[in-house]
C-alpha cells in the first residue's frame, strides 16, 4: 500500500482566538510537485510550521511519509529539507561554514563535494560572509542547505523572494530534475504563476481554509482572466450575457471590467460585434481569483 | 545530546566567556593587591572603617574588624559579593538568550528542521550553559586563589575558600536556572537581556535591603543572595545543608520546568 507524502487530516491551529487555519485536510502523494499558494496570512505558514513541528496544532493530525509530525519528528527531518521564507541568518557564518554545519545533521556521503556541486550549480562564493551576500545569494544558500542530504520530500515556504529570472529558472530545472528522481515537492507561494509554472497540484488556502483543491491543468483550462474594456458607445450591463463572465462593473467613461474564464479567443469574436477603443487582459489578482473560487 | 550543536554553541559563546572570565580576573587581582597596602595601613584603615554605621559593614560581611585583617576574610569581604553578581549576571544573560537567540535571529528555522527532537536542543544548550558556568567560576575561583597565595602572609583555609567559590558556584546555576525558565515563558521572539539583568541586581538590592533595615530582614528571604555565607573566617563556616538543598532544588526545578515548556512551545521568528 503506498503511503502518502504528506497527509493533513482536520488540521487547526488558534493563536488565542485569533485564527490560524481551520479543518484543513491535504493529501499529496508521493513524487507530487504540489503548490500551496494564498496570500499572506492566509495560513500557509501556519501549515508547514505544523508540519515542521515549530508549532504544535490546536487540534487535528499530520503525517509526513505516515509518520505523526509530532512524535517522529526527528526521523521525519532526516527524510525533509526545508527553505524558510526568511533567508537573512547565521550572518556571522561564512557560506562554507553554515553549509558544512546543516550537513553534519545528516549523515551524507562526500559532503564536501555535495556542497561544492549544489554551491557551483547557484555560483555560491563559499568563501564570503552570509552577513554580505545580497538577498537573492542569502536565499540561494538556504535553498542549497536544503537540498545537501538529498531528502525525500523538499518543503518549500516561498522560496523565490530575490531571485532572479535566470536563478529562478535554474532553481525550478532542479526541482524538477529531483522530482524525476523521486522527490516530492511541497510548494508553498502566493505567485499563481510560479505554482502553475511548477505545480502538477495546487491548493488555494484563504483565511486558513483550503477553498480548493484542483489540477494544474485544470485550472489552466478555466483561464481565468482579468478583463478591462472601453467602448465606443455607452453598453448596459444587462446585455453582457456571455457565458464565463462574472462580477461586471462599470468604470468612468464607457469602461467596463469582468473576470472571464474560458476562451480569449472566443470572448474577442463576441465583443467585436461593439465598436471597441481599447481592450486590456491581465492576470487576476489573488484575491479576484479567491472570490472566483468563493462563487464557484 | 548533539554534538554538532554542542560544538557551534560553544563556539558561539567562546568569546563572550573569555571577556567575562577576563574582567572578573582582572577585578579580583586589582582588589588583591591592594591587600599588602591594606595590612601595612590597616591602624589607619580600620580607625576609618568603624566609624561607618553598623549596618553597612554587617552587609559587607565584616562582623569583625580582624576578619578584614587575613587574606581570605579580605577576599571575602572585598571579592566575593561582586564575583557572584557579576557572574550571576552572566549566566542569567547566557541561559535567558541561549534558547530564545534561536528565534529572534531566524536560526530557529533551520535548527528545528534538523533531524532533532526539542529535548536534544534543549540538552545540548543545557551542556553549554553548564560547562560555560563552570567554567567561568573555575578559572575565576583559581584566579582567586593564585591572587590569595601571592599576598597571603599567613597560611589560609583551602576548605573555607572552596566553600566560598562553591556557593558562587550555586548562586550562578540558579541564575542561569531562572534564566532558561524565564525565556521558556516568553512567546515572541525578544532579547530579555535587560530584564534579565535586572532581575539579578532586584534579587540584589531585596538582599541589601534586608540586611541594612530593620523590620524588613524578612524580605530577603525572597533572594538567593540570603542563601550564601561568606562569613568564611568563622571557624565554624561550612555549606548549610538546606541552603545546599535550596540552591539545588530550584534549580532543578526551574530547569526541569524550562524543559518541559520548551518541549511544548510555539517557536516562531
Amino acid at each position: 500500500m503506498s503511503v502518502n507524502a504528506i497527509e493533513i487530516s482536520d488540521l487547526s491551529k488558534f493563536y488565542g482566538k485569533a485564527r490560524g487555519i481551520e479543518h484543513v485536510n491535504l493529501e499529496i502523494s508521493e513524487g507530487e510537485i504540489f503548490g500551496f499558494i494564498g496570500p499572506n496570512g492566509a495560513g500557509k505558514s501556519t501549515t508547514i510550521r505544523i508540519l515542521m513541528n515549530m508549532i504544535f496544532p490546536t487540534s487535528g493530525s499530520a503525517r509526513i511519509m505516515g509518520m505523526d509530525v509530532i512524535r517522529e519528528t526527528k526521523k521525519i527531518k532526516s527524510h525533509v529539507g526545508y527553505i524558510p521564507s526568511d533567508a537573512n541568518a547565521h550572518f556571522s557564518m561564512d557560506v562554507h561554514e553554515f553549509l558544512s554545519y546543516c550537513i553534519r545533521f545528516y549523515r551524507v556521503h562526500n559532503g564536501e563535494q555535495r556542497i561544492a556541486d549544489l554551491s557551483g550549480l547557484f555560483e555560491l562564493d563559499l568563501k564570503r560572509k552570509i552577513a554580505e551576500l545580497s538577498m537573492g545569494n542569502r536565499k540561494k544558500v538556504s535553498i542549497v542547505q536544503s537540498l545537501l542530504h538529498s531528502p525525500g520530500l523538499l518543503i518549500l515556504d516561498e522560496p523565490t523572494t530575490g531571485l532572479d529570472p535566470l536563478m529562478q529558472s535554474i532553481f525550478f530545472e532542479l526541482l524538477r530534475s529531483e522530482n524525476r528522481k523521486g522527490m516530492t515537492i511541497f510548494f508553498s507561494s502566493h505567485i499563481l504563476s510560479e505554482v502553475q509554472m511548477l505545480c502538477k497540484r495546487v491548493a488555494i488556502i484563504k483565511e486558513g481554509k483550503i477553498i480548493q483543491v484542483e489540477d494544474i491543468e485544470t485550472l489552466r483550462k478555466k483561464q481565468l482572466k482579468k478583463v478591462y474594456i472601453e467602448f465606443g458607445d455607452k453598453m448596459k450591463i444587462e446585455g453582457f450575457d456571455i457565458p464565463g463572465i462574472e462580477g461586471i462593473t462599470t468604470g468612468p467613461g464607457n469602461i467596463l471590467s469582468f473576470m472571464y474564464s474560458g476562451n480569449i479567443n472566443e470572448l474577442v469574436s463576441m465583443l467585436s460585434v461593439n465598436k471597441i477603443i481599447n481592450l486590456m487582459i491581465e492576470e487576476p489578482s489573488l484575491d479576484e481569483i479567491f472570490m472566483h473560487y468563493y462563487k464557484l | 545530546m548533539n554534538r554538532n550543536l554542542f560544538l557551534k554553541e560553544l563556539r558561539r559563546n567562546a568569546l563572550s566567556l573569555v571577556i567575562w572570565m577576563s574582567v572578573i580576573t582582572l577585578f579580583i587581582s586589582g582588589t588583591m593587591a591592594v591587600y599588602p597596602t591594606f595590612l601595612e595601613n590597616q591602624s589607619k584603615i580600620l580607625g576609618m572603617i568603624s566609624i561607618f554605621p553598623s549596618e553597612l559593614l554587617q552587609f559587607k560581611g565584616i562582623s569583625n574588624f580582624a576578619d578584614l585583617l587575613s587574606a581570605l576574610g579580605f577576599y571575602a569581604v572585598n571579592n566575593i559579593i561582586y564575583m557572584m553578581v557579576l557572574g550571576s549576571i552572566y549566566s542569567i544573560v547566557l541561559s535567558s538568550g541561549i534558547l530564545l537567540r534561536e528565534e529572534y535571529n531566524k536560526t530557529a528555522e533551520y535548527l528545528l528542521t534538523r533531524p532533532l527532537t526539542r529535548s536534544e536542543v534543549f540538552v545540548s544548550k543545557l551542556a553549554v550553559l553548564s560547562l560555560n558556568v563552570f567554567l567561568l567560576n573555575l578559572i575565576t575561583a583559581l584566579a582567586g586563589f593564585i591572587s590569595l597565595e601571592l599576598v597571603k602572609n599567613e597560611p589560609f583555609s583551602i576548605r573555607a575558600f572552596l566553600i566560598l567559590s562553591l556557593y558562587t558556584l550555586l548562586l550562578n546555576i540558579l541564575f542561569g536556572a531562572i534564566g532558561l525558565f524565564v525565556s521558556t515563558l516568553i512567546k515572541r521572539a525578544k532579547p530579555i537581556t535587560t530584564f534579565s539583568i535586572g532581575l539579578v541586581l532586584i534579587f540584589y538590592f531585596i538582599f541589601t535591603l534586608s540586611k541594612i533595615t530593620e523590620g524588613v530582614s524578612k524580605i530577603g528571604y525572597l533572594s538567593p543572595f540570603r542563601y550564601v555565607n561568606t562569613n568564611a573566617t568563622d571557624p565554624a563556616y561550612a555549606i548549610d545543608l538546606w541552603h545546599l538543598l535550596y540552591f539545588i532544588g530550584i534549580s532543578l526545578l526551574l530547569t526541569g520546568l524550562a524543559y518541559r515548556l520548551y518541549n511544548r512551545k510555539d517557536i516562531y521568528t
